[in-house]
């Protein structure tokens, strides 16, 4: 006993003293120990981190102002350390905010609000701040001037790792160039060996931000890359949480926090997509888990044992014979009306028919009345006997019973067997008085299955048949799909916060429940325009496609994938094709093996899209370039640091078909290049033949040598183009022709640029005067087949210049004598 | 000597006349093309008038629209040029030098890739200028059959004319037959019937026994498939001498196509039929029937001997009952035999009893 006592205090005492040890651990100082989780990991890595944190909220905030953002970043050596510089023509910041957004960490506006926003991947710029202190020891030095005032706000500052509160170290105002903005310099530990990284990050922001202009100035090297457009990217509205997407947790905060007093008042309010009908749908999908069902059993016929009319003339006194048999014969016929009828229903005709009656027999039919009226009614619908106790299941419920069950299960099943399984189902359907629901009939879906299995399992046992898993759901849904739901309003919101599990229960109703797909007003895709665009200006290609996919949603969370190509020209032929991923407008530049978007681009098949894949399966060789930009207020990532989008089907499939769109259009135009060199080889050897024939014919026939530029043109499928001048007394009628040998219809632009002015030109074309020469210009449109001619005159001798455009080279034969 | 420049100049002529609508096409803008009959089964049809096969109207285009086709075309200009130059030099030469020198040429695209290819661009140009090869002075290879029998004629050779006798002026292995069997002219013969065999063996039995001599007739040695020349003197024999032709060959497909060409005249150059064939001269044996009745030793028939013989009964020439019949029952027992087997029942069997018997039955003799 003694030792039993002593081990006790032992015990306590451990306790004691781990729990004097326990203490909470400040943000500030978690990062501190743990930097590779918010991608601070290594020098190189940290450079590349500070600088995508700025941005990104350099980014966000000139865009949330209206203004298309210019973006310096400076990256300087100085001493040990390398100082990072980074400059934007945003609104600027607040003198009270600065402080709290730069020395404070997970302190912004971005983490909560559900629309598409880059600060969603990153912990801030805090963390570079507080990085850079830590290596460095140097505060961050903050400069920022709002519009419309007269001087900048100057800071500098550090984090106090203890309180996760801004140190600040000097403050004050200063003159700055800026209109308004926001600058910040801090000094940390770094190397260059992420140079790539930093130049792939500042150039792939720039594809796919075509509205900014970024500046990249480090110790090597110094980037400008300029803006394709001048339109920003459409802003984005916040929405309401859909309900496909909250979290049991989330849903009873929201119930504390919401004004509305009813459920379907909630759920209108605060979710985004349900209106009146939906939140109805919710209900009933809530109802059914909460209150459950009620069985449906088919009414007796009239006259048969357990009238309906007769049982309800019974329970009714004191109404006089024409009420009773008014009020009886109407609920009768309204119970006849249907295949199947459950309790809630019988309830609701009697008080509708009774209110009916009331009105015109002038009789009132009580709520007692009305209760004796619906259990008699109960009674002859189910065959209960109120006088024996113990009852067997009746016919009726029997019979309904193995209808059900015989339907729902396998032919094989011999009928006996059934038949003995609905007997023993049935039996649990049979009404208790003394049970309000078992009463009703009103059970939920676990108990229909419960009934299911343990009449199954007696079925088994007895004779000796099998009730599958199959067989079971079958029949517990047949009998689910006749249970009807009932219309009892569901508990208020104030009851619902503290019931946990009739939260859970109406989170479940959500997730049952159809509910269209989020807007997309949240999201801010790039559009196909403009993702071509970015990759225009970065990459000097002979090609370019770009799509963009209609928003599609996962979890409650609306996502759009775009995609764009760029192939040959400058980019390199050699090798892997270039793959850029982007979640949100931000450049994934890390941990591209584990990302969702390399492995969907992998597992395409390129070779179909006339691509090289060794294999069939991988990236791509050739000189492509892949760009994939997945948008969204919830980007699942594989892991904290953001780097690789993870793997979700929904997404994954929209991203392949995004891919796919865009690939398509570059199978064409290679398909295009293809048959264009087939057509240029063929054009160089007929070149080099038929003048030789040509001339060996003109040798035999001893004439001089043939015109075979007509007959190369046909042979050609081309255009042919050429003037002929004709001259008549000093005048000089020049036509020009186009001659369609082509299968398709062509509008060239053809222009003839004369030294002597022409004139009588035809009406189809402009002649415009520049410097002494007179450019003739005309766009016929000619049929395939047919020709054009366009003529003018001229005085005296005149040169010619003959030029046409709108035709593909190989296409096209000039004739210019 | 001044036919000949006639037929010089009238040649030249013609394959100027062809450069020239080469030419013309090309001014007036058209793409170079060459037309003309299509050369193969599909296109061969029996001419009643003439009583010999020729080809029909399906005709094959060689354009310059193609790289191909503009190829081809090249190379017959080339030819042209070449064929034309000769006739004006009064030179010739044979289809295997034109091939050869077409590697001289100076552009590559010119320069053919085989003989056969060379052959078949003379034939092509033989038929659109209407012009023979002969008269284009191209030689084939083959040199034409061997000749005995009791036939006088007078050959114009470039050395001079010649007055030969078949028999007695001619060593044992006969008269051989010039590129040009219109250079000779027939003088006398003693001849019943011309009799065409295919193989070497069973001609110089037949010579040895004395065949040509005791029956009256012209052995024509055909070596296998017949040179123009053969075909042509044959023909020129039944018509101008008026003698019965037969041909004389192996019991199989291969040797079949041999009688068609002497009589239906071939399939490569139908368009010179008229010129070529014997439509009257009739085929001998061996037959598969003679299999069956004198117990041939035989061969089984081969994949492709099969396939020939099919192929016979779905050519036009071979669509008679006789052939039909005979090709039917060759298939049924699946047998070839070669006609010096007959040598199987004796040496002289052939001379003694198969041939004349034969010929009787044919109303030859």
């Amino acid at each position: 006993m003694t030792s039993f006592q002593s081990t006790l205090g032992e015990e306590e005492g451990m306790a004691a003293e781990l729990a004097e040890n326990q203490r909470a651990i400040s943000i500030a100082e978690f990062f501190e120990k743990n930097k590779q989780m918010l991608g601070f990991n290594s020098g190189a890595r940290a450079l590349v981190t500070a600088v995508k944190e700025a941005v990104d909220n350099a980014l966000d905030a000139t865009e949330e102002a209206g203004h298309l953002p210019d973006i310096y970043v400076e990256i300087e050596e100085s001493g040990n350390y390398y100082k990072l510089v980074v400059e934007d023509n945003g609104p600027g910041i607040t003198k009270s905010q600065i402080p709290k957004i730069f020395g404070k960490l997970l302190y912004g506006s971005r983490f909560h609000a559900r629309e598409q926003a880059r600060g969603q991947q990153g912990i801030g710029i805090s963390a570079a701040v507080l990085y850079s202190q830590l290596t460095s020891g140097k505060p961050a030095k903050v400069t920022s001037r709002t519009q419309g005032s007269d001087t900048a706000q100057y800071f500098e500052l550090v984090i106090d790792t203890d309180t996760n509160e801004p140190e600040i170290r000097e403050e004050g105002t200063t003159s700055w160039d800026r209109p308004h903005g926001t600058r910040i310099e801090i000094e940390m530990e770094g190397n260059m060996r992420a140079r790539q990284q930093l130049h792939d990050y500042m150039k792939h922001t720039a594809v796919v931000n075509p509205h900014a202009r970024l500046e990249l100035k480090e110790p090597q090297e110094h980037f400008k890359f300029e803006r394709a457009t001048d339109e920003l990217p459409d802003e984005t509205e916040e929405i309401k949480p859909h309900p496909h997407g909250v979290e049991l947790g989330n849903v009873l905060k929201m119930l504390e926090a919401t004004n509305s007093q009813t459920v379907s008042g909630f759920l209108q309010t605060e979710f985004t997509r349900v209106g009146k009908k939906t939140a109805e749908s919710v209900i009933d999908e809530f109802r059914d888990r909460h209150y459950g069902r009620e069985m449906a059993w088919t009414p007796p016929a009239a006259h048969e044992d357990g009238d309906v009319a007769r049982a309800v003339s019974k329970a009714v006194s004191n109404k006089g014979a024409d009420a009773t048999a008014a009020f009886a014969d109407a609920v009768a016929e309204r119970v006849d009306g249907m295949d199947r009828v459950a309790h809630t229903q019988l309830a609701r005709f009697v008080d509708e028919e009774a209110a009916a009656v009331e009105a015109e027999h002038g009789k009132t039919f009580g709520d007692t009345v009305r209760e004796n009226a619906v259990e008699a009614a109960w009674r002859a619908v189910t065959g209960f006997d109120p006088d024996e106790p113990d009852q067997e299941p009746s016919e009726g419920i029997v019979a309904d019973a193995f209808a059900l069950a015989d339907d729902a299960t396998s032919t094989r099943k011999d009928d006996e067997t059934v038949r003995a399984f609905a007997e023993r189902l049935g039996a649990k359907f049979v009404p208790d008085p003394d049970d309000d629901d078992v009463w009703r009939g009103r059970f939920t879906h676990e108990s229909v299955r419960g009934f299911v299995d343990r009449a199954a399992d007696m079925t088994e046992e007895r004779e000796d048949a099998t009730f599958g898993d199959t067989a079971r759901e079958n029949v517990t849904d047949a009998f689910w799909r006749v249970m009807v739901t009932v219309s009892e309003d569901p508990p208020l919101v104030s009851d619902l916060v503290g019931d946990r599990d009739a939260t859970s229960e109406l989170v479940e109703g959500m997730r049952a429940t159809d509910i269209i797909a989020p807007p997309t007003s949240c999201l801010s895709p790039i559009s196909a325009e403009l993702v071509e665009a970015g990759l225009r200006k970065e990459y000097d290609a002979e090609f370019y496609a770009s799509s963009s996919r209609d928003a599609d949603v996962h979890a409650g969370d609306p996502f759009v994938a775009e995609a764009g190509i760029a192939y040959g020209g400058d980019i390199e032929a050699e090798g892997e094709a270039d793959l850029l991923r982007f979640a949100n407008r931000v450049p994934l530049v890390y941990k591209r093996g584990g990302c969702a978007i390399t492995q969907t681009i992998k597992g395409i098949g390129w070779r179909n899209y006339n691509l090289d894949q060794p294999g069939g399966s991988g990236i791509p060789n050739g000189a492509v370039v892949i760009s994939v930009h997945v948008a969204s207020t919830n980007v699942p990532f594989t892991s904290e640091s953001k780097d690789a989008v993870a793997s979700v089907e929904a997404i994954e499939d929209e991203i392949e078909l995004a891919v796919r769109e865009a690939a398509r259009e570059l199978k064409s135009y290679l398909k295009k290049q293809q048959s264009m060199r087939k057509r240029q080889k063929k054009q160089n050897v007929l070149a080099d033949i038929l003048p030789v024939m040509a001339s060996k014919v003109a040798d035999v026939t001893e004439r001089g040598e043939p015109e075979i530029g007509d007959a190369m043109a046909r042979i050609m499928n081309n255009v042919l183009v050429e003037r002929d001048v004709e001259e008549n007394d000093g005048e000089r009628t020049v036509s020009v022709t186009v001659e369609n040998h082509s299968d398709r219809n062509e509008s060239p632009d053809v222009t003839d640029i004369v030294d002597c002015e022409p004139r009588d030109v035809d009406d189809a074309a402009t002649v415009v005067e520049m410097d002494g020469e007179w450019f003739v210009k005309w766009t016929p449109d000619v049929e395939s087949g047919d020709e054009a001619t366009l003529s003018y005159t001229v005085d005296a001798e005149a040169s010619y210049d003959l030029s046409v455009s709108e035709i593909e080279g190989p296409k096209l034969t000039v004739n210019d004598q | 000597m001044s036919d000949a420049t006639d037929t010089n100049s009238e040649a030249q002529e013609k394959l100027v006349d062809l450069a020239a609508e080469f030419y013309d096409q090309f001014e007036r803008g058209q793409i170079p093309e060459m037309r003309l009959p299509t050369r193969t089964k599909s296109n061969i049809v029996f001419d009643e008038d003439k009583n010999v096969w020729v080809y029909g109207d399906r005709e094959s285009t060689r354009s310059a629209n193609s790289v191909r086709g503009a190829r081809k075309l090249l190379k017959a200009v080339y030819t042209i040029e070449f064929l034309a130059q000769q006739l004006e030099e009064d030179r010739s030469s044979t289809l295997r030098e034109l091939y050869y020198l077409s590697e001289s040429w100076d552009n590559e695209e010119a320069q053919f890739n085989g003989q056969d290819e060379s052959n078949n661009l003379v034939e092509d140009l033989e038929i659109v200028s209407d012009v023979k090869r002969e008269d284009f002075h191209m030689r084939p290879e083959e040199s034409g059959a061997k000749v005995m029998g009791p036939l006088l004629l007078r050959e114009q050779t470039q050395r001079g004319d010649r007055e030969i006798h078949c028999q007695e002026d001619v060593g044992q292995g006969g008269y051989q037959i010039p590129n040009n069997p219109d250079t000779i002219e027939f003088l006398d013969n003693d001849a019943d019937f011309v009799i065409a065999v295919e193989t070497g063996g069973m001609r110089d039995r037949l010579v040895e026994n004395g065949f040509d001599d005791e029956y009256n007739c012209i052995v024509v040695h055909l070596g296998g498939q017949p040179a123009r020349a053969t075909r042509r003197l044959i023909k020129r024999m039944r018509n101008e001498l008026d003698l019965p032709v037969v041909v004389f060959a192996d019991g199989d497909p291969w040797s079949y196509r041999i009688y068609g060409s002497v009589a239906y005249g071939s399939i490569k150059s139908a368009h010179l039929s008229e010129y070529l064939a014997t439509p009257d001269a009739q085929y001998v044996g061996i037959r598969p029937e003679d299999i069956v009745e004198y117990d041939l030793p035989t061969d089984p028939l081969s994949d492709s001997d099969v396939n020939a013989l099919e192929s016979e009964l779905e050519d036009p020439r071979f669509q008679t009952d006789f052939w039909e019949e005979q090709i039917e029952l060759q298939l049924d027992i699946g047998k070839k035999a070669e006609q010096q087997a007959l040598a199987a029942r004796g040496l002289d069997f052939v001379t003694d009893t198969y041939l004349p018997e034969r010929l009787e039955e044919m109303g030859v003799l």
